[in-house]
Formats: C-alpha cells, sequence, structure tokens
C-alpha cells in the first residue's frame, strides 16, 4: 500500500492538484456541504424509518433522495480529489479505512432496504409504525452516516500515536 | 481586545490547544461538524421542501425537524464558544468569521419567518408563497455561505 500511496504521489496529475492551493479548501467547503445534504435528507427518511416523524408518508419523503445521493457524489469525487493529492494520509490510516468500512456498511444497507423493505414501506399508511426490521435500517443507516462523519473529522488526531 | 486576548492568552487555552487527549480539541471541532450536519442538515430539507423539492411532503408535518434545528443550533453554539475562547483575539479581528456569524444569524431568521409563515400555517396553504421562497432560498444561500467561511477560518489562523 506503501508502494502504491509512493506512485500514485508521483504522478503528474497528483502533484499538480496538490499544487493548486485553492483545490484542497474548495474541495473541503464541498465536502461539508455534501454532508450536509446527505445527513439532512437521508437522515429524515432513517428517522421516519425509525419510527419517528408519524404521519409523514415513506414515498413522499423518499423523493428527498436525489439530494441524498447528490451529497454522496459530491463527497465522493472531493474525496477523491483529497486521496489522489494526498494518498499517504489516508492509505496509511485504520481511521480512513474504518471510514471506508462504515460507508460500505451504509452503502449495504441502503441496498438491502431498496431491494427487500422499500415496497412495503412505500405502500404504508402515513400514520402507521414501521416494522422491527425497518427501524434497525433506519438506526444502522443513521449510526453509519454519523460515523463516517466522525472517522473523517477525527482522521488527523486519532491513531496518530497520541 | 485586551479581553480577547486574556481568553487567548489564558491557561484554559494552553490545556485545550495543547493537550494530547483526543477529548479536547479534536472532540470538540467533531461535535462543531455534527452539530452543523444536524442543523444544517434539517434547514436544508425544510427549505427545500418550501422550494417544492418533495413537494407531496405536507408541510405541518415537517415540525418536529425544528426540534433538530434547536439540538444542532445548541451544539454548535456551545462548541463554538469554546472554540471562540482559544483563538478570540485573532477572531475578533477576523473579516471571515463576522461574516459566518452573520450569516447564520440573518439564515436563523429568515428560517423563523420561513416557518411562521409557511410551516405553522400549512393547514391553510399548501403551496409556499413567492416571499415564503425568496426566503427558503435565501436561507439555504446563507447557510453554504455559514460552511464555506467557517471551513475557510481554518485557513486564515495566525
Amino acid at each position: 500500500m506503501a508502494e502504491f500511496a509512493a506512485w500514485v504521489e508521483s504522478t503528474a496529475v497528483s502533484k499538480a492538484l496538490f499544487g493548486m492551493s485553492w483545490l484542497w479548501p474548495l474541495c473541503e467547503s464541498l465536502h461539508f456541504i455534501g454532508l450536509c445534504m446527505l445527513i439532512g435528507g437521508a437522515g429524515l427518511l432513517d428517522l421516519r424509518l425509525m419510527g419517528m416523524f408519524r404521519g409523514l408518508p415513506i414515498r413522499h419523503v423518499k423523493a428527498l433522495m436525489p439530494w441524498a445521493v447528490a451529497g454522496f457524489a459530491i463527497n465522493a469525487t472531493t474525496g477523491a480529489l483529497f486521496l489522489l493529492m494526498q494518498p499517504h494520509l489516508y492509505l496509511s490510516s485504520a481511521v480512513w479505512w474504518s471510514k471506508v468500512a462504515f460507508i460500505v456498511i451504509a452503502g449495504a444497507n441502503a441496498l438491502f432496504f431498496e431491494t427487500r423493505l422499500a415496497i412495503p414501506a412505500l405502500a404504508m399508511d402515513p400514520d402507521a409504525d414501521t416494522s422491527a426490521g425497518m427501524k434497525l435500517v433506519g438506526a444502522l443507516s443513521l449510526f453509519s452516516w454519523f460515523a463516517v462523519l466522525y472517522c473523517g473529522r477525527m482522521l488527523p488526531y486519532l491513531g496518530t500515536g497520541n | 481586545m485586551a479581553f480577547f486576548h486574556r481568553l487567548q492568552d489564558s491557561a484554559f487555552t494552553d490545556w485545550f490547544l495543547g493537550s494530547d487527549s483526543i477529548w479536547t480539541y479534536p472532540t470538540v471541532l467533531t461535535l462543531h461538524t455534527v452539530g452543523m450536519a444536524i442543523l444544517v442538515g434539517a434547514s436544508f430539507v425544510i427549505n427545500l421542501r418550501i422550494l417544492q423539492v418533495a413537494g407531496t411532503i405536507p408541510l405541518a408535518r415537517l415540525q418536529p425537524l425544528y426540534r433538530f434545528v434547536w439540538i444542532g443550533f445548541t451544539v454548535n453554539l456551545l462548541s463554538g464558544l469554546v472554540l471562540f475562547i482559544t483563538e478570540a483575539a485573532d477572531r475578533a479581528v477576523d473579516p471571515v468569521f463576522y461574516v459566518k456569524i452573520c450569516s447564520i444569524v440573518v439564515a436563523l431568521a429568515f428560517g423563523a419567518i420561513v416557518k411562521r409563515r409557511a410551516i405553522d400555517r400549512a393547514a391553510i396553504q399548501q403551496v409556499p408563497s413567492a416571499r415564503s421562497r425568496l426566503l427558503a432560498a435565501a436561507s439555504l444561500a446563507l447557510w453554504t455561505v455559514a460552511i464555506v467561511s467557517g471551513r475557510l477560518m481554518a485557513y486564515l489562523k495566525h
């Protein structure tokens, strides 16, 4: 992995991007905006699946999902740029790999919802309570996204030997 | 100004920024990001709905989201105060800091007007008025300004 990071860092594109001093702060700002779009949109669906916001039809809340997906796309893109500019910082960090693992968990959880639970969830009465499975999926999604945030924000401070 | 210098040069600041523990600066900074996700995330959803995104969501049903707006705001006011203390003298003369604070104050004020005009009276009116939509759009833009200026403050440290 260290050799791979060294190779990425030696490429012209990595050097050129890292050389643009304004790119890093721009990507960070976009990463924070994407985060709010993702947690705002997905979070409301998660809370509804957990049984809160009764009276809010799940199929209507789902209309916010393109915004959550757009937020994720912004963050995946800016995240890839961070990785390209500073490969060592991330690839050698257990905290970063934990972040990736939580993204995979959140993604698999969302996929499970879409394939197994979405049809009954969308057909539900707006005032009805959700099933135990839906509550679990909602809670796991919310937890995973905040874990992703935690790992990302704490990355410079965790696992530095202190 | 002397007061801000006293805060920034206090024993608390030395301990808070100098400590090797993750429970001081890193945790407060992370709480500030968690609070942002809750506050701005909830505000984005409300304002987008006012702008007719996910336009079938019954407006009145978004009322419980204001609890999250307040939770996020409280977390960030408190964590923000602690962060301010440790760099008080620098921030007191930092124009970007004032841009951030002003945009938050105005975004919250616009948000309160939108709540009163569109959410609390939703039973009467399902489609928000043009004025409400304008305020919601401005609020979205101001939250974005707050995030960007907050991020840029890290680059303007002395």
